[in-house]
């Protein structure tokens, strides 16, 4: 495997998690957001 | 408490001792000591990471902080995930390459003698003072909650964790910190499910009073430097400390440095990117139900025990009188929130607020009183969970609970020690003093390194509770250079630096928070490392340019550890 490979590969891997892990922030975010503006104006 | 709850609390206690001390056989070596011969699975690193920052300040302080300010604390960790995805592609790699045992260790590499041994001392000099602080919070609330000498809930904490951190050295820590762990989690998630069950209203009512009384508030937009907490100061601020915290502090780095490979230490550092917001927005959850809960259950006018039976004592008709009039400012309350509960719109929730703010002032006038009476600091926001706790929760589980608060203190509190006596042999005795000596005689030194720095810890713990304002000195000391240290390691990672850079570079940064925290005190701490790093890496890099480079110069980042 070359260095390009190994960066390429490196790279997917970061995209992969970063992916992730912002999905589950979004999902908590989101829920305390709607949590946040369901009550707040009542 | 009833004895079962403590017989809960004393065997948790004696099974984290014993566990420890059965951990200690097998480890005859230094790395074995300190980094577990690197050979840890990235869960249980994961969990020692979270549990590490973890302490009893979230279990009491910050629940409490969710009883009174809501859900908008949760925005100071709004960084911390991609902060940990930073970390696990550039710090986690390069630390783990250089095969370091200290994260200041590898500046001596990239840098000098003096940088590692600056950045180490200031590491010894914090982490030092915030282990008593870690020791002192949650016993001044156990001495006050059950009548005890301050030393000796004190010992009852520091003792049993010098011991098994001693004994057992980074194995014993980190499995204790994973037990300690699921203690946590179960117990927060079982005062929850107590708080939906004993609540006098639906859940859905609960939550539309939290959200009218403005607690369930997490997002604030406001682009202001004063502001502590905001949207903006989380992600910015809270990006750069949460970079600095588990990036270059050594309490931290030597938990990844213990798992088997890289891409296991980086999925240990993302086991807290996943689950922190979440686990933080439970903690401040339980803080907001409690708080609605003592809306339809008569709450204490004074929640700190010892205080109100000194005030009782020194002050009894001004705090009859004073608690007849919470009496029937806090009826009144409750019928508001019962108002709100019914649907009452805009017009029940500004009773509300209204009679919320007439419950405060008779509550503020009491906290006044027992400042008089006590010559102490009266803050009740420690003691409103514990209260809940003690009064509320069934047979078993209160017990449950003060083993889980003692658990994140001892969690927190073993890991500092693990990495200060870490980073006092490794960086200052074997580096200064005796660099050829045998692993015996260095396993021997870091053992009684560990019981000295425990020692320390214990006498600022009880230092500290008296001293309310150390704690305060302790984090604005912290925030001096925090983001200063990060902007060193930073500048590591560009090519062209070398030299004193990092040390010139720490200095100016250091130099600059502390100016801009004479000059402009309203900005805050979130914003200070953000300016540390940046002055660090600006002045760094100009010294790096403007000085020659040595000819037997230190390697370039990527060749380190190779």
């Amino acid at each position: 495997m070359t260095t390009q490979d190994r960066d390429d590969a490196a790279r997917r891997q970061f995209r992969g998690i970063l992916l992730r892990v912002m999905a589950v922030q979004v999902v908590t975010l989101l829920v305390l957001w709607l949590l946040q503006s369901r009550y707040a104006a009542s | 408490m009833h004895p079962i709850n403590w017989i809960i609390v004393v065997a948790y206690l004696t099974y984290v001792v014993v566990d420890g001390i059965r951990r200690s056989k097998g480890t005859h070596e230094l790395e074995g000591y300190f980094l577990a011969s690197r050979s840890l699975p990235w869960w249980a690193v994961g969990l020692s990471v979270m549990a590490t920052q973890l302490s009893a300040v979230t279990m009491i302080g910050t629940t409490g902080q969710g009883a009174i300010g809501g859900m908008s604390f949760i925005q100071f960790y709004f960084g911390l995930p991609l902060a940990m995805i930073i970390l696990g592609f550039t710090l986690v790699p390069m630390l783990r390459g250089a095969r370091v045992f200290t994260a200041y260790e590898y500046l001596e590499r990239r840098f000098n003698a003096p940088t590692r041994s600056l950045t180490s001392f200031l590491f010894l000099c914090s982490r030092g003072l915030s282990c008593g602080v870690i020791i002192a919070a949650p016993s001044v609330v156990f001495s006050a909650l059950f009548g005890w000498d301050l030393p000796a809930a004190v010992a009852l904490i520091g003792i049993p964790t010098v011991l098994y951190t001693m004994l057992g050295g980074v194995q014993a820590v980190t499995w204790a910190d994973v037990k300690q762990m699921v203690l946590i989690v179960f117990a927060l998630c079982a005062v929850v499910l107590v708080l939906l069950v004993q609540m006098p209203v639906p859940a859905d009512d609960a939550l539309r009073i939290a959200g009218a009384t403005g607690r369930l508030q997490a997002f604030d937009f406001s682009f202001s430097l004063t502001n502590t907490y905001t949207v903006w100061s989380g992600l910015i601020g809270g990006l750069f400390l949460m970079l600095s915290y588990f990036g270059t502090d050594q309490s931290q780095v030597q938990r990844y440095l213990t798992a088997k490979s890289v891409p296991e230490a980086r999925n240990s550092l993302l086991m807290s990117a996943y689950w922190k917001i979440p686990l933080q927005a439970l903690v401040l959850l339980v803080g907001i139900l409690v708080f609605v809960f003592y809306l339809f259950q008569a709450p204490p006018l004074l929640f700190n025990p010892a205080h109100e039976s000194a005030v009782r004592q020194g002050a009894g008709d001004e705090y009859a009188i004073l608690e007849e009039r919470f009496t029937e400012a806090w009826t009144a309350r409750e019928g508001a929130a019962r108002e709100i509960a019914a649907g009452g719109g805009r017009a029940a929730t500004e009773v509300f607020q209204e009679r919320e703010t007439a419950l405060a002032g008779i509550r503020e006038e009491a906290l006044g009183l027992a400042n008089r009476v006590t010559g102490q600091p009266a803050r009740d926001v420690n003691y409103i969970i514990p209260h809940f706790v003690l009064t509320f929760l069934p047979l078993g589980l209160a017990g449950l609970f003060i083993a889980a608060v003692m658990a994140a203190a001892m969690s927190s509190i073993s890991s500092e020690l693990n990495s200060l006596s870490t980073a006092t042999v490794i960086d200052f005795y074997r580096r200064w003093f005796r660099p050829e000596a045998t692993d015996a005689h260095y396993l021997r030194v870091s053992k009684v390194a560990t019981a000295f720095w425990g020692f320390v810890a214990c006498v600022v713990a009880t230092y500290a509770a008296t001293l309310g304002s150390l704690i305060e000195v302790v984090n604005r000391f912290g925030s001096f250079f925090y983001g200063s240290i990060l902007g060193v390691f930073l500048l590591a990672m560009l090519r062209f630096s070398h030299g004193w850079a990092g040390f010139v570079g720490l200095i100016a940064g250091m130099g600059a928070v502390a100016s801009v925290s004479i000059l402009a005190p309203e900005i805050s701490f979130l914003w200070h490392n953000v300016i540390g790093a940046v002055v660090v890496l600006a002045v760094g890099s100009v010294v790096s340019l403007v000085m020659p480079r040595r000819p037997d110069a230190e390697p370039s980042p990527a060749a380190v550890g190779e």
